[in-house]
């Protein structure tokens, strides 16, 4: 399986910080790759990176065999590389449908073909039924979906959803996987950065450990949850004696 | 019934009620307050496709105004060229400094967009009144220019009556009002609103936002100064302070924030309540306080800010929906 992402020496400084640091990554085409850390390990600046907001102090990001480290998030997406945020950002004053059409009219000048694609999307994320609805009155587990929504309109190769678990409830989050999981299927690789260990060990074929910005573990879920360096990393280096 | 042939139907028929106005209205001063409604409902139009639809605030349309009627005057005055052909050359001239404009001035965001807008629009004019000349071009400082008088035609853009300046400005109205519709409904329109509302979310769905804005930015500089020919061809007099000062860009940016900002029907509703109120307070109040019509603008945008945020637009939309609903529905039953 060839990788549609291939992280190589990835750093970042954001003036005396080191942010991220030598940081190696890939993932294969279809995978769903989890990124977890502790809160400030830098997970988001690596979805920042990748999404073109920053560029990297160093290193390299190839996609699709591309490089594309420096290059804008307009053009990335274009590529088909689309990405969440992890604090919602809907276009509040606008209807759930509209939202998604400014995803679909990425790949389409037709509003037609737009309005076509946004419906069928929003299907596949069950949110057909509050279309009409403006995006400012959604609860948080819908507009995580929208989120999604958004993102999966404009036909990305890779998705990366950051913390679209973050606030939801149990059966939400069982919501969540399923829909995730659905998007695989579609063939869309996911990177999840995630805090919920429940769904990264239910979603990911992988998971990623980092810690203040560099790689501690990688390997499957039950690998890394059994890791002394993971352990270490979310409890802390004094619980090394219990 | 259906909603749609009602709608079409009852904008048909504001068209007919609008080309038929004259008619009735004869006397030469209300027609050209019905000239300077339009005036200042298509001005606003055109500001609203940058001020409404993009989400930002420029505070300085005058001198997009004063582009336009410098440019096709002296074209005219100087060269002998039609004032519909230096009203072209002049809707080209400000969609280039509009976008010169922007270029730095949309990287800002909020109070401090405004402000450089209005720094940039002070500056032109304070430059304006302080040089006689550009060149071989005559722009007379402070003293503005003033249009003679030629043989009344439609080229020269001079009319015995006010009725053909009236068609003008409708007809303009008019197809800026489609042009607007056709945006709102296009891609174009959905990624201006997008940029507006959440630039990064934009950014991130594939959206060049920079470029978006400057392409509204200069379609709004073109039409703006399109109307800046039309008011020195109507006035044949115009000067730096009347024309390109902030009272203007102020009361285009109050017309659109009353009537509702980014709306189609917005920019028509604020002008048609604002300016009889203008004309009012200007005939009555002028001489106790000039300027007494701006401050009563300031206090009607308060009320509308703090009780109708949208503008007046939103509600009426809301009381026209639920009428429209009952006829619909009737017309259905029967």
């Amino acid at each position: 399986m060839s990788n549609i992402l291939e992280i190589t020496n990835l750093t970042k400084h954001f003036g005396g910080l080191t942010a991220v640091s030598s940081l190696d990554l890939h993932i294969a085409k279809g995978e769903i790759l989890a990124l977890i850390g502790p809160n400030g390990a830098g997970k988001s600046t690596v979805f920042n990176l990748v999404a073109g907001v920053f560029a990297p102090s160093e290193g390299t990001i190839k996609f699709n065999g591309h490089t594309i480290q420096g290059q804008k998030p307009w053009d990335l997406c274009r590529l088909g590389l689309a990405r969440t945020f992890q604090i919602v950002k809907p276009f509040a004053a606008k209807t759930v449908l509209y939202n998604v059409m400014v995803g679909a009219f990425l790949r389409t000048n037709s509003t037609q073909k737009a309005r076509e694609k946004a419906d069928e999307v929003l299907v596949t994320l069950q949110l057909d039924h509050m279309r009409d609805m403006l995006a400012g009155n959604l609860t948080i587990a819908d507009r995580k979906r929208l989120e999604i929504a958004k993102a999966l309109a404009t036909d990305p190769e890779l998705l990366l959803l950051d913390e679209v678990m973050a606030g939801l409830r149990p059966t939400e989050v069982d919501d969540m996987i399923g829909i995730i999981r659905g998007l695989r299927d579609r063939g869309v690789t996911v990177f999840v950065i995630e805090h919920i260990m429940r769904a990264v060990m239910a979603l990911s074929d992988r998971v990623v450990v980092i810690q203040f910005g560099q790689k501690i573990a990688e390997g499957t879920p039950e690998a890394v949850t059994k890791d002394e360096n993971v352990i270490k990393a979310y409890l802390g280096g004094e619980y090394d004696a219990a | 019934m259906s909603r749609k042939q009602l709608d079409r139907t009852l904008l048909v028929l504001a068209a007919l009620v609008a080309f038929a106005l004259p008619l009735v209205v004869t006397s030469p001063t209300y027609l050209q307050i019905l000239i300077l409604l339009f005036f200042y409902a298509y001005l606003t139009t055109s500001w609203n496709l940058v001020g409404g639809f993009a989400g930002v605030l420029p505070l300085g349309h005058s001198v997009f105004v004063g582009i336009g009627a410098y440019t096709s005057s002296i074209l005219t005055l100087q060269y002998g060229v039609s004032p519909w052909i230096g009203m072209l050359a002049g809707g080209v001239l400000a969609a280039i400094i509009g976008m010169v404009i922007g270029l730095p001035t949309f990287r800002m965001r909020g109070a401090y967009f405004c402000l450089c807008t209005i720094a940039f629009a002070e500056g032109i004019r304070v430059m304006v009144e302080n040089i006689d000349n550009i060149g071989p071009l005559h722009i007379n400082g402070p003293r503005g220019l003033l249009i003679p008088l030629k043989d009344p035609s439609f080229w020269n853009y001079q009319f015995m009556s006010k009725l053909p300046y009236y068609y003008i400005i409708l007809i303009l109205l008019i197809l800026v009002l489609g042009l607007t519709w056709f945006i709102s409904r296009s891609k174009i329109g959905y990624y201006l609103a997008a940029g507006g509302e959440e630039p990064e979310a934009a950014a991130a769905l594939g959206i060049n936002v920079a470029n978006y804005k400057l392409f509204a930015m200069a379609m709004s500089c073109f039409l703006t100064a399109l109307a800046g020919t039309f008011y020195a061809q109507l006035m044949l007099y115009f000067y730096p302070k009347g024309l390109m000062g902030l009272d203007l860009s102020f009361e285009i940016a109050f017309i659109a924030l009353i009537g509702g900002r980014g709306t189609i029907a917005g920019p028509v509703i604020g002008a048609l309540l604002l300016r009889p109120l203008n004309e009012f307070t200007r005939i009555y109040l002028s001489d106790m306080l000039p300027g007494l019509h701006l401050v009563i603008f300031g206090l009607i945008l308060i009320l509308v800010m703090l009780y109708l945020p949208k503008g007046l637009t939103a509600p009426l939309a809301a009381i026209y929906d639920r009428l429209a609903r009952k006829i619909t529905v009737q017309g259905d039953a029967k």
